[in-house]
């Protein structure tokens, strides 16, 4: 997430023009066309009229989906991320748009700072982001203003954490760490892999 | 509460005086422990008299947290856990998440893996379609569907079970191609690793059955007067509506929009090769729904049909490194699945573990219009709507 606008920028091809006319559409500063994705960057006060500019003139009826990156320089789960030195801790807010026809699409992506977590709700401009923002509010707490009803989706109320916070320990992994005493074979490195791979062909 | 507008008058008519009754509303939990639920809903419905004037589907029972789980295991192990998002197509789920991969990595898989994915991939989208058609007369009252459908269904089990040793769990794509098992399936007994032999016979006699299936449910279900009238009219989404709240697959062509993602260009599987048609409906109602996936089974049986006629050969797994890291980057990839847009969405740092998957499941959103268009309808037409929708528990909560 740390690359330079002058990198991507030139990649010729449709996707490329496709973001960048958007980004000017809107006034982003900064977009993407990697792996077939558009990512178009937003700050936190064009995220909603970013949205109604691709509903109404981009004609990306769709709404596939919205959701939420914690990045973080220590994680209780996994591994961390690239470059933790310089990386800038903060939520990066999804939410995939597409069209109804064809394969156009986009991604628009907002960061929020980890103290100052908020933005505003998109169920007026796409009624289907109601759910999509319970559950990204549920388990990053990320407080999406304007919402009609932002309980929580999948937790009990009273649930205490934001399980998809990377500060939030996986409980299985607490109680039983992995790879443990029973597993027979450890995180693949470049060596048992191999030998791994030769009795995955032969057995079963 | 607006929403209390929404309540139904009755009219009583005694000696020809008419008196308006405006009920008490109460409040009638449904689910989560409910036949008509597809497993682990919860709707908690707010009724006048039989009518329905407020909604709130309760979802969760069934959450796993496998975007927290995926966090914690290397991407081979993922694919043991995406099969089970919508076990009732759990072949198909796996192919967008190993083309996101193989997107990320750089790895095109051979032709033959590609043609063994698509078959399957199909054969999974009749065995899920099967099911819906014969569960959705079952909950509207007739039984005898679901015993005639899941019998010509176990064909198809039979021969993705013999190519994959799973029935439901295939966890039979890798990066770069696909895994046969070796001995599975009654009809293999040799340690093969190419597809089992007889296959292609096996193959053609399921499809010969789910027309068959086909056949008999038009006679039984489509034609039937009783289905008609609780399904036509009922449960009535627009295509707008579809679009905005994400609707995808069969519900959304359904109600009229003309979108598959497996004829657009950037389709996983080798789609163009095959003549087939994209079906549509042009009312959104709870029958189209049905009807929809009906004739979308005969369109899957031709593309099989077609298919195995053309498999080519060569090897089943392309080139990959031994010790697969992935180097960082995002891509979202997303692909037709018999319930609708099926795409994950993958952060990767450059490790052999994502940094975040973001799973995108159809059912989910699907589902998120109920709340919508419940209001106002009977408690029987809701059964008859939610039923319509083909959702899996699974495939919601994730």
């Amino acid at each position: 997430m740390t690359d330079s606008p002058s990198e991507t920028t030139e990649a010729p091809n449709t996707l490329g023009t496709f973001a960048a006319d958007f980004a000017a559409l809107v006034g982003a500063e900064r977009w993407t066309a990697d792996h077939g994705t558009v990512h178009v960057y937003l700050s936190r006060d064009q995220w909603v009229a970013a949205a109604t500019a691709a509903r109404d003139e981009t004609e990306l009826a769709f709404f596939s989906f919205l959701s939420a990156v914690d990045w973080a320089k220590e994680v209780a789960v996994g591994e961390p991320a690239d470059d933790v030195e310089n990386l800038d801790e903060r939520y990066e807010v999804l939410c995939r748009l597409s069209s109804g026809t064809d394969d156009t699409a986009l991604i628009l992506s907002t960061s929020l700072a980890k103290d100052d977590a908020w933005l505003d709700s998109l169920v007026s401009v796409y009624a289907g982001a109601a759910w999509h923002e319970r559950e990204t509010a549920e388990m990053f707490g990320i407080d999406f203003h304007g919402h009609p009803n932002l309980i929580n989706l999948y937790l009990p109320q009273e649930f205490e954490g934001h399980p998809l916070r990377k500060s939030f320990a996986l409980g299985a992994r607490e109680v039983k760490p992995w790879p443990g005493k029973v597993d027979v074979e450890e995180l693949p490195s470049t060596e048992n892999v191999e030998a791994a791979a030769q009795t995955d062909g032969e057995g079963s | 509460m607006t929403h209390l507008d929404h309540r139904g008058i009755v009219e009583v008519s005694d000696g020809g005086v008419s008196v308006e009754l405006k009920g008490e509303t109460m409040t009638l939990n449904i689910g989560p422990q409910h036949p008509s639920t597809h497993g682990v809903l919860r709707l908690i419905a707010e009724v006048d008299g039989e009518r329905i004037a407020r909604l709130d589907p309760a979802i969760g029972y069934m959450h796993r947290g496998k975007e927290k789980l995926a966090e914690a295991r290397t991407y081979a192990q993922i694919t043991a856990l995406i099969n089970r998002i919508d076990w009732v197509s759990g072949f198909a789920n796996e192919v967008a998440f190993i083309r996101a991969v193989e997107e990320l990595v750089g790895v095109e898989p051979t032709p033959r893996a590609q043609y063994i994915r698509l078959i399957l991939t199909e054969l999974t989208r009749i065995s899920n379609h099967l099911v819906f058609a014969s569960s959705y007369p079952l909950e509207l009252g007739g039984a005898t569907a679901l015993m005639w459908a899941f019998r010509e269904r176990e064909h198809i089990m039979d021969v993705i079970e013999s190519v994959t040793g799973g029935r439901f769990h295939t966890n039979f794509n890798r990066v770069g191609g696909v895994n046969p098992v070796a001995g599975g399936g009654k009809s293999q007994k040799k340690v093969s690793l190419d597809l089992p032999a007889g296959f292609y016979a096996a193959v053609e006699n399921a499809m010969d059955r789910a027309e068959v299936a086909c056949d008999e449910l038009d006679q039984l279900v489509t034609g039937n007067e009783i289905i008609h009238m609780r399904a036509k009219g009922v449960g009535i989404i627009t295509k707008e509506d579809a679009l905005a709240y994400g609707i995808s697959g069969p519900n959304a062509r359904a109600s009229g929009v003309d979108f598959d993602l497996r004829i657009q260009e950037d389709s996983l599987l080798p789609y163009g090769d095959f003549d087939f048609d994209v079906i549509t409906g042009e009312n959104g109602d709870s029958f189209d729904r049905y009807l929809v996936r009906i004739l979308e089974i005969r369109e899957s049986i031709k593309i099989v049909r077609q298919a195995i006629g053309s498999v080519p050969d060569g090897p089943l797994q392309a080139k990959v490194p031994r010790v697969l890291k992935v180097p960082p980057g995002t891509a979202y990839v997303r692909a037709e699945n018999p319930k609708g847009e099926m795409g994950y969405y993958i952060v990767s740092q450059g490790g052999r573990i994502p940094y975040r998957l973001k799973i995108r499941s159809a059912s989910f959103s699907n589902i998120s219009i109920m709340s919508k268009i419940a209001v106002g309808q009977l408690i029987p037409d809701l059964v008859a709507t939610m039923g319509s929708l083909d959702f899996v528990l699974g495939d919601v909560d994730r």
